[in-house]
């Protein structure tokens, strides 16, 4: 278990000039604290928070003393010239967990100079926030969806609640690049500075990262140059990452004991039990299933049960009361689905358990945030990976362990501090429905040009025309839509639909756990499984070790109708679903090639590790990316992450193929012969214009977000285009996959076919 | 009607007025114009107030038809009839009903502008409580007794109604403050009356009383209110709220149906003559009246109180029931409205010839159709302007400039807080 980070060596200088320009009670309070010096961070951040305007980004490893860096300076502004009434502070976090905590540190120190701190967010009592509402000074506290519920509740006291308003503290900003509850957070920025009518400087933390440029243009998009950005460069904090390997060999394939993921449940429960911890295990039936397991074997112990099951489909009552649970007791485990980490609301754990491979770096790094949060603690990652024995019929996919390699490569990156970038030209319709109707409610109605312009031209939105924006509008009036409504005058309301969201406490969050898929043949369910990748009919998707063809998608309800499919022997596993993006396809080829072999692996690990490299040089994926199964179906390694995969695969199968995406892979099979493949690729690139309509049938799973439900098919399928289809990239990767395949010793029935 | 002299304040006041697309306070009678049914109705309204009768009434017309004009014309008969009137704007933080302060900011905006026929700006509480004290004052001479004794007297009525016995010690507290001097007593009291206090603690500290003016009790101090005026020796009380489409945005149902429950409650008391020496006056859009979903009309039982006389249509007006339609501006209506218009503005030097009026009502006609006499806002705005830079540049001619005078339709009340500096046009004129 190991992964060191070297330890920071703070400042040394004892009493600087830095510490002199704190105001007398931040001193004090730092004395007595105790404080030997000031960690390098504060020393470098807090002459630039006091002096002026500009925005600033401090970037610096979780307990690393951020959060004071950017308060000590703002509390000591706040002293030397009291504001006139409403907020002086503004801290938002994604977390109620973290907000709790950060009360707990900043009353500490503001008690003594009576600033008030507020918490504000869904677990805080009415009457906290009627007192911070009624008298509204110092310091608030709050998420981005308690903040968009005063935007909707309050939208009038906006102005008296924010207007002398210093500074905006975001923390852990690298939580808000690439989702839809960023955007939010963005678009409420906007508002809240149009609202008050001048700007407020902005001051991110955020865990040290590669690009940190992401973070500027975040912060302040139209600006962004101007932010400064303060980086701790040497990383203080600790992070243990340990990745176990399990093997699932061919005898017990078919038999119900399952054997290895019995050994990842007691090794789970040896090392996890008696502390805090979240485990991700994927797919629902998974988390039940190890829930059930840990279940078995805490009581065959005759220990008190620990470890509880956390997914979408409990209960509301039985979430709530498992997360106060998991809040007040000490020793407790959640078991989770991998798509639920924005649902549960739990800070300061001490172990991540992650069982298969996770989806993105990015909720990687956030779920590691979550642990390590004190002083000299380190953050703990435990990963799982369960890989398929390797025989003499086994499928290539599974001989070259994609998952282990995909876990292997994401570890690398998040070490490097890389992270998933925002996508540049995502709609994002969803949260933009999610913002129209909130101004609205917020301004008691409102005309379509100032919408645009708050949310389109000042807002995050700025993908967006105003041929769109009216087409949005219009489609949000029809009336079995209603969430909108005009006035003779002009005036947009809200609707019957829209009335009945804005006033439901659900409104505030815009983003959804997504739902699990439900698997049924024949009116028989098989089973449920999360996927992100885009499925239409005739695509074929492996299943519980079987083959299936997808009949019809339901998009609305949930359910791919499926028929058996007996052509070829599938993989034992299928591919994970999450959206892979293409830098992580890059960095597991790096691995595939390279030689080295990272420490934190295990024994098992180690030796599946060397395996998978061995039979990715024996198939010859190196070389070329195309490998031959016969005269029926071949495996190509296209090199590129989930959304130009699934782009490719539409376009293979509206040329009458059948494919299966897997990480980076794809596998295409014709009822005939492959050997129309290569001319396939080469009308690909010269595919100039391709319209959605080409690759994309009626059918398919296009709902994702929150507020899909409510889009036009055009519109859907417009943000499905912008944010998880990539077609410009088609004749490129085409014609790269073209070449590299005429370059490399491709089968020779291939080449001479074409 | 021949054209009274006007004063320069009053003609200054005006243009200004109409040249922001407002209403002026003064001098309405300069540019009245048609409506006579509809204004003899509410002068019969206001005399059974003072008769000791109530009454209200809905004046329902579209954006910049003249609603606002219309409120602020019976506002003024009213006060040269001898009654208090109270007026305000309904705004999202200023309602009927709420929770949150909004309805006490509401009584507080109509107490602030409280106008008599001394103080017709506004602001004539204070004179309202003086008048009240001095006029006890005064009829205790006459009969002997100590002003104390008849104060008491004459706040006994106050205090058979919900909530009196807090405001006749208020009252009394004024009277108090009055006799010994206290001028801190004299302004709290005054201040309780205006609902400015806003925690009871602080009324308590103050003057003693355990009760404030708070959202639930606004309609029951109004009707207090009225009493204590009609004691004070004014006619009556007359409460003129305008912009009520501001209770139809509302985006919470429940907050909705809370107003017009309170209206329906307003309704019920004047119809059915519980209340005295109290009238309203409500301004509103159709939208407001009709929408069966969020106007009036989605409370059954004021859908069915204010249902309108099936008989009066094409033309066929019935004023006689709670909502007032405001019958469009005839064209004949427009001209003498210009006519009068270029009266106020005119200093002989320029003066513009009845033909341009017409060529400029036809002007206006041919550029947004016959909206322009439904709403006259924007082209009597439109008019001024012209009209003042032909003043100011007399060596313009009219003709030349007729043809670059813009109008535009009418929008209503906009929400220009933020600056839009490149109006998209389909944006601008967007249809659902």
């Amino acid at each position: 278990m190991t992964k060191p980070m070297t330890n920071s060596p703070h400042s040394n200088s004892s009493q600087s000039v830095v510490f002199d320009s704190l105001a007398d009670p931040v001193k004090r309070w730092i004395w007595r604290k105790n404080w030997k010096r000031l960690h390098d961070i504060q020393e470098k951040a807090i002459p630039i928070v006091l002096d002026g305007e500009s925005d600033i980004i401090i970037a610096a490893p979780t307990a690393g003393g951020k959060t004071e860096a950017a308060f000590l300076p703002l509390i000591s502004e706040v002293l030397d010239s009291p504001g006139k009434g409403g907020f002086d502070l503004v801290y938002v976090s994604p977390l109620r967990a973290l907000i709790n905590d950060q009360f707990d540190r900043l009353d500490d120190l503001c008690k003594n100079v009576e600033i008030p701190v507020h918490p504000w967010h869904g677990d805080i009592s009415r009457s906290v926030k009627e007192r911070a509402n009624k008298t509204p000074r110092g310091i608030l506290l709050i998420t981005p969806e308690s903040l968009e519920a005063i935007f909707v509740l309050r939208g009038l006291d906006i102005p008296r609640l924010f207007e002398s308003a210093r500074a905006i503290v975001v923390d852990e900003l690298h939580a808000f690049f690439n989702n839809e509850r960023g955007i939010q957070l963005r678009s409420l920025l906007t508002r809240l500075e149009l609202a008050i009518g001048h700007r407020v400087r902005r001051i991110g933390l955020s865990a040290t990262l590669g690009e940190m440029e992401l973070a500027k243009q975040y912060l302040r998009p139209d600006d962004n140059e101007s932010v400064v950005l303060l980086k701790e460069e040497s990383d203080g904090a600790e992070l243990k990452v340990q990745l176990r390997g399990y093997l699932d060999t061919i005898c017990n394939m078919d038999d119900q004991k399952q054997t290895s993921k019995k050994e990842v449940a007691s090794h789970v429960y040896s090392v996890l039990r008696g502390k805090r911890n979240l485990v991700f295990a994927g797919s629902r039936q998974n988390v039940e299933w190890y829930a059930d397991a840990l279940r078995g074997i805490s009581s065959r112990s005759r220990v008190p049960l620990e470890f509880y099951p956390h997914h979408a489909n409990l209960s509301r009552e039985h979430r709530n009361d498992l997360e106060k649970t998991l809040k007040t007791q000490t020793a407790a485990t959640a078991i989770c689905t991998s798509t639920l980490e924005l649902g549960i609301d739990i800070g300061d754990i001490s172990c991540v358990a992650q069982i298969g491979p996770p989806y993105t770096v990015s909720s990687l790094r956030q779920r590691l945030g979550r642990s390590g949060r004190r002083e000299g603690q380190a953050a703990v990652l435990r990963m799982y990976n369960i890989e398929a024995e390797v025989s003499n019929d086994s499928h290539p996919i599974d001989r070259i362990h994609l998952d282990l390699i995909r876990s292997i490569a994401m570890i690398q990156l998040l070490i490097e501090g890389w992270c998933e970038p925002p996508s540049k030209q995502s709609l994002h319709l969803s949260t933009l429905t999610h913002q129209i109707l909130s101004i609205i409610a917020e301004r008691g109605g409102t005309n379509a040009s100032l919408l645009y312009s708050t949310l389109c031209k000042s807002g995050p939105f700025r993908n967006i025309s105003s041929q769109l924006f009216i087409e949005l509008l219009r489609h949000m009036g029809k009336p079995d839509i209603s969430l909108i409504e005009q006035l003779s005058d002009g005036t947009l309301l809200l609707g019957s639909k829209g009335e009945r969201l804005v006033n439901h406490y659900s409104f505030y969050a815009v983003f959804n756990t997504p739902d699990e898929y439900r698997i049924v043949n024949n009116g028989k369910s098989l089973g449920s499984i999360p996927i992100t990748h885009i499925l239409v009919p005739d695509m074929t998707i492996v299943f519980s070790g079987r083959r299936w063809r997808i009949i019809e998608v339901h998009d609305k309800e949930k359910v791919i109708q499926v028929v058996s499919d007996r052509t070829g022997k599938p993989p034992r596993f299928s591919g994970n679903a999450g959206v892979i993006h293409d830098d992580v396809i890059r960095k597991m080829k790096e691995v595939y090639i390279g030689s080295e072999i990272p420490t934190y692996l295990d024994n098992e690990a180690k030796l599946l590790l060397t395996e998978a490299r061995d039979e990715y040089e024996r198939l010859g994926l190196g070389r070329s990316p195309l490998f031959s199964m016969g005269k029926r179906r071949c495996i190509i390694a296209t090199g590129v992450g989930t959304v130009k995969n699934s782009t490719l695969a539409l376009a293979l199968k509206s040329n009458g193929y059948k494919v299966e995406s897997y990480d980076g892979f794809l596998e295409v099979c014709h009822e005939e012969s492959i050997e129309n493949l290569l001319p396939t690729f080469n009308r690909l690139t010269t595919y100039t214009s391709i319209s959605t309509s080409d690759v994309l049938s009626e059918k398919s799973n296009l709902i994702t977000e929150k507020y899909h439900c409510y889009l036009s098919d055009k519109l859907l399928v417009k943000d499905v285009e912008s944010s998880r289809l990539e077609l410009e990239a088609l004749p490129s990767l085409a014609e790269t996959i073209l070449k590299q395949i005429q370059k490399g010793n491709s089968p020779v029935e291939l080449v001479h076919s074409s | 009607m021949q054209t009274p002299q006007i004063k320069p304040r009053e003609r200054d006041t005006i243009i200004q007025a109409l040249k922001a697309g407002v209403v002026p306070k003064l001098g309405l009678r300069h540019i009245q114009v048609g409506r006579a049914q509809e204004i003899e109705q509410l002068v019969q309204d206001i005399d059974r107030i003072g008769d000791g009768g109530s009454s209200i009434r809905f004046v329902i017309g579209e954006y910049g038809s003249g609603k606002t004009f219309f409120l602020n014309l019976v506002r003024i008969i009213a006060i040269e009839k001898g009654m208090v009137v109270l007026s305000a704007d309904l705004a999202p933080d200023r309602r009927i009903h709420a929770t949150a302060g909004q309805a006490r900011t509401l009584y507080a905006e109509l107490t602030r502008n409280a106008s008599t026929r001394s103080k017709p700006n506004g602001g004539a509480m204070a004179s309202i409580v003086e008048r009240f004290v001095t006029q006890a004052i005064r009829s205790a001479e006459g009969n002997g007794n100590s002003p104390q004794y008849v104060i008491r007297e004459k706040l006994e009525h106050l205090e058979e109604l919900a909530g009196g016995y807090d405001f006749a010690t208020v009252v009394g507290r004024y009277w108090e403050g009055y006799d010994t001097g206290d001028d801190n007593l004299k302004s709290a009291s005054i201040r309780w009356l205006r609902g400015e206090f806003s925690t009871r603690t602080d009324a308590r500290k103050a003057l003693g009383v355990r009760t404030i003016v708070d959202d639930a009790s606004v309609y029951d101090k109004l009707k207090l209110l009225a009493l204590f005026i009609r004691e004070s020796g004014y006619k009556g009380l007359v409460i003129s709220l305008d912009e009520l489409v501001n209770l139809y945005k509302l985006s919470s149902v429940k907050a909705r149906n809370s107003n017009y429950e309170q209206i329906l409650r307003i309704l019920n008391d004047v119809l059915q003559g519980h209340a005295n020496n109290i009238g309203f006056i409500l301004g509103g859009t159709p939208e407001f009246l009709m929408d069966t979903r969020r106007g009036l009309y989605s409370y059954e039982a004021l859908q069915t109180r204010l249902a309108e006389n099936t008989f009066a249509i094409d033309g066929i007006v019935d004023n006689s029931g709670p909502v007032i339609r405001l019958a469009n501006l005839t064209p004949e209506d427009l001209f003498v409205l210009l006519t009068k218009i270029r009266g106020v503005m005119s200093n002989n030097k320029t003066k513009i010839p009845d033909e341009a009026l017409t060529e400029f009502m036809k002007h206006c006609s041919k550029r947004i159709g016959e909206a322009y006499f439904r709403t006259p806002r924007n082209t009597v705005k439109a008019f001024v302007d012209l009209l003042s830079i032909l003043d100011q540049n007399p060596s313009l001619e009219w003709h030349s400039l007729l043809g670059t005078v813009n109008i535009d339709k009418d929008g209503g009340e906009d929400l220009s807080d933020i600056s839009d500096d490149e109006t998209n046009d389909e944006l601008t004129s967007f249809k659902l």
